[in-house]
């Protein structure tokens, strides 16, 4: 019978896509996905920059479970102004009672149940009139005459202006509220999920016992820097190129130092710390933030010249180099022969545990600085392969040189 | 002296190999964090010395003995230089997109990747390592990316003696058996990568006197590559046709076509204005005849970008003298006429006279001319054509044109 044998097609179409769906997950560190929770966690606006289809939806369906809010989805292109800033109804007597700006089911909703994720999809390609509106509801939160609860947090989406070919780009203002990450997909992750296991991110978790440190880091990090550069504080984006993306001032500090703050009370990577620090301030003066941060965990030359035979240098070469000048720096700024023993004892240490190489600047340096009355310690001679390697570096200059000349 | 020989053939001589570190270091200063950030590991797997994207560099024990110190100075630059310049990045990228599978195009990329780096890393104290592959060798010109080299040669006869140039994964994006992987020790996580070369491109841009052309032009893009100027000039016009005022917004002059399902509700409805622009095109001299041509499928474009509306496009040749306006619906027949010197001011008063007035004025020219002083009631969105030299004016050896006014969007046309 033709209706009993349709039932059953579709019995077995159930059962196949059941198969379908069956897939396991597996745990799998994702940084771009814990730069995003944390920015959440911190609530401050976030806003995915990806081609269409790479999986934004999915990222942000995994996050609004693991952290147990109602997603709601609201895809920004297809709404007009009134739909974030209220629409206006007409009531009995305007000129008596006001005319209210009504707000929208979705926005009532998300505000009745008092927490959730509320996802703007497709910023980039709204109007410049919604892209207005949009402004006050991440900035102030309201929409129409409604204030979202603070356990609602705002996620938005974008498409690259390479990619949305009839796209608005994003203006320099609401630019700079959002934290800006680059929504990218991993080739392997997609194949391995394809063939039925996807990965399950474990999500950082705060250190109830760390809160204090970490915001003092912050704190040193940040003012820190811009104390240092104070050029960095305020830069609109110039070049045509960074339109539309994150760029310094002082909200965007601000944003910074919150986000230090989380990372570090977390846990996190700097990888994470990356990706987070470079989309609210930018590429230039976020790199500069992560070079300070290293050089805030190099060991303090003035604890090393205190206890030159217990120093722990870093093992990799330009970061022992770097620590190798600071003492030397600091042995300058304050001269007294028991600080330029220490300097002696420690660039011997250097050489012991590492490369020669990375020596001999800081000792040609240090050498510099001897007084007439003071004595050449007897470690020095210790320094032998240091010279003897900064002497083949001399002869092999010296014959390039000749053979410069002789090519000429 | 403590000076260490190896004991037996075939260990690692880690201070002859240090000692070219340090003369490349001295030789190019601006690259001293980046080789004191590579980690050093002994192996027989590779031919002389390679890299893998992990930053470790593997070096064959054999190879430092038979090489002079001077020859491996240039060696450890050159494999550093497929770090800095993110050739296995750029590998992955031209293999995804061009669709370039196969040991053998890697091989290519490879022999690309060390074009680019030995156009010009050696000379001015570093010596050029025996055997290193040069485009001339091929009988290519010099100075090109990797991304250029890998169209312009093939496989064959005269890359066979090349076939055994390994530099690692660094270099090409292909893992190799012998390199130790993301797990192993001692690599440099993705942000400490970036940290090394954002400081070396700092530590160029700070001093930009010593370092060679190619490397300036690294540093200026290692974080910023630039991006095509096409679409560059699209985004600028379409913003600037966009804005309120211009082009498409809301209005409440008309009932909004959702007003029927809610009643009682006063809804906005999206206008079109199709915006008025003019290009003010720069007809002098000094603007060759395959750049005046681009610029005019430009405006076409830009014409298509505002919706189609030709008749709304305007334009106006410019050099010393601006007399006519052209409206683009008459074809492509503009009559690009003119030479000699610009003044782009005559261009302006000429396309803000039109009635109605434009919306957006579009200037596509070299920038050797005089700007409008004040700031024109109108957008304006300028598309540069690029100039090596500075320009020359026979009786004023120190003039420098003026750049284009901060009140114009400027679009660099390459």
């Amino acid at each position: 019978m033709p209706t009993y044998s349709q039932t059953s097609q579709l019995d077995v179409a159930g059962e196949l896509l059941t198969l379908l769906r069956d897939t396991t997950t597996e745990p799998r560190p994702d940084t771009q996905l814990e730069a995003l929770t944390l920015a959440v966690a911190a609530d401050l606006p976030v806003l995915l920059w990806g081609e269409p289809g790479i999986g934004k939806t999915a990222a942000l369906t995994q996050l609004a479970e693991s952290l147990n809010l109602p997603l709601t989805t609201v895809i920004a292109s297809v709404h007009e102004p009134s739909d974030f800033s209220g629409l206006p109804v007409v009531g009995d007597d305007p000129a008596e009672h006001g005319v209210p700006m009504a707000p929208p089911d979705w926005a009532v909703r998300l505000v009745r149940a008092g927490r959730g994720l509320l996802f703007l999809d497709e910023l980039s390609t709204a109007p410049p009139a919604v892209q207005a509106a949009l402004l006050r509801l991440v900035l102030e939160r309201r929409i129409g005459a409604l204030q979202l609860p603070p356990g609602v947090r705002i996620v938005a989406a974008a498409n690259p202006r390479s990619s949305a070919a009839d796209g608005w780009e994003l203006s320099p203002p609401l630019a700079n509220r959002f934290v800006h990450l680059q929504w990218t997909h991993d080739h392997e992750v997609v194949v391995r999920g394809l063939a039925g296991t996807w990965p399950r991110a474990t999500l950082p978790q705060l250190d109830p016992e760390a809160l204090p440190d970490a915001v003092d880091f912050a704190r040193r990090a940040v003012c820190g820097l811009l104390s240092a550069r104070p050029g960095l504080v305020h830069r609109l984006p110039s070049g045509e190129t960074r339109r539309g993306g994150p760029w310094p001032s002082p909200r965007s500090w601000d944003m910074t130092l919150c986000l230090i703050a989380f990372a570090t009370a977390a846990g996190a990577s700097r990888d994470v710390l990356s990706l987070l620090v470079r989309g609210t301030v930018g590429d230039g003066p976020g790199l500069e933030l992560l070079a300070s941060l290293d050089r805030m965990d190099l060991p303090d030359p003035e604890t090393l010249l205190a206890d030159p035979a217990g120093a722990v240098l870093p093992e990799r070469g330009d970061l022992r180099q770097a620590v190798l000048d600071g003492v030397v720096a600091a042995v300058r700024s304050r001269p007294e022969k028991s600080r330029w023993d220490a300097a002696w004892a420690l660039l011997v240490r250097a050489l012991e545990t590492g490369a020669p190489d990375l020596v001999v600047v800081p000792a040609t340096t240090l050498a510099t600085l001897r007084r007439e009355d003071w004595d050449v310690p007897e470690s020095i001679e210790r320094l032998a392969g240091a010279v003897s390697v900064s002497r083949r570096a001399d002869h092999a200059a010296a014959r390039v040189a000749v053979a410069a000349k002789a090519g000429r | 002296m403590t000076h260490r020989t190896p004991d037996t053939p075939g260990e690692l001589d880690l201070d002859k190999l240090y000692a070219a570190r340090l003369h490349a270091a001295r030789a190019r200063p601006y690259l001293a964090t980046a080789l004191f950030a590579l980690h050093t590991v002994a192996s027989r797997s590779v031919p002389t010395m390679a890299v893998d994207r992990h930053w470790r560099c593997y070096v064959s024990p054999g190879f430092v003995d038979r090489t002079p110190v001077e020859e491996l100075a240039g060696v450890w630059v050159h494999e550093v230089s497929h770090l800095l310049r993110d050739h296995h990045g750029r590998s992955d990228r031209v293999a995804r997109e061009r669709g370039l599978t196969g040991p053998g195009e890697r091989l290519r990329m490879n022999i690309a990747a060390d074009f680019e780096i030995n156009d010009d890393v050696y000379g001015d104290g570093l010596a050029e390592p025996q055997g290193a592959v040069r485009a001339r060798d091929m009988g290519l010109v010099e100075g090109k990316l990797m991304e250029e080299y890998l169209r312009q040669f093939k496989l064959g006869p005269r890359t066979a003696e090349l076939a055994w140039l390994d530099c690692g994964s660094g270099a090409d994006g292909l893992g190799r058996e012998w390199e130790l992987g993301p797990d192993g020790a001692h690599g440099l996580t993705a942000q400490e990568r970036d940290a090394v070369r954002f400081r070396v491109a700092q530590g160029i841009r700070g001093r930009p006197g010593s370092a060679p052309k190619g490397w300036q032009r690294w540093a200026e893009e290692a974080f910023h590559p630039p991006q095509p100027w096409r679409d560059l000039l699209g985004a600028a016009v379409r913003s600037a046709v966009s804005g309120a005022g211009a082009g498409e917004d809301y209005t409440y002059g008309r009932p909004s076509r959702r007003s029927a399902g809610v009643p009682g509700v006063v809804l906005p409805s999206l206008r079109r204005r199709p915006p008025k622009v003019t290009v003010v095109i720069d007809t002098s001299g000094s603007v060759s005849d395959t750049e005046l041509g681009s610029a005019l499928l430009e405006v076409a474009a830009i014409s298509r970008a505002v919706g189609g509306r030709r008749d709304l496009v305007s334009v106006v040749p410019c050099d010393a003298t601006a007399d006519f306006v052209h409206a683009l619906c008459r074809g492509e027949g503009i009559p690009l006429t003119g030479g000699g010197g610009t003044d782009l001011r005559t261009g302006f008063a000429r396309a803000l006279k039109a009635r109605p007035a434009p919306d957006v004025v579009v200037v596509l020219t070299d920038g050797q001319t005089p700007w409008p002083e004040t700031r024109p009631p109108c957008r304006t969105v300028v598309g540069l054509f690029p100039r090596g030299t500075g320009s020359w004016i026979e009786s004023d050896p120190d003039y420098v044109p003026d750049t284009p006014p901060a009140w114009a969007r400027v679009v660099d046309i390459g």
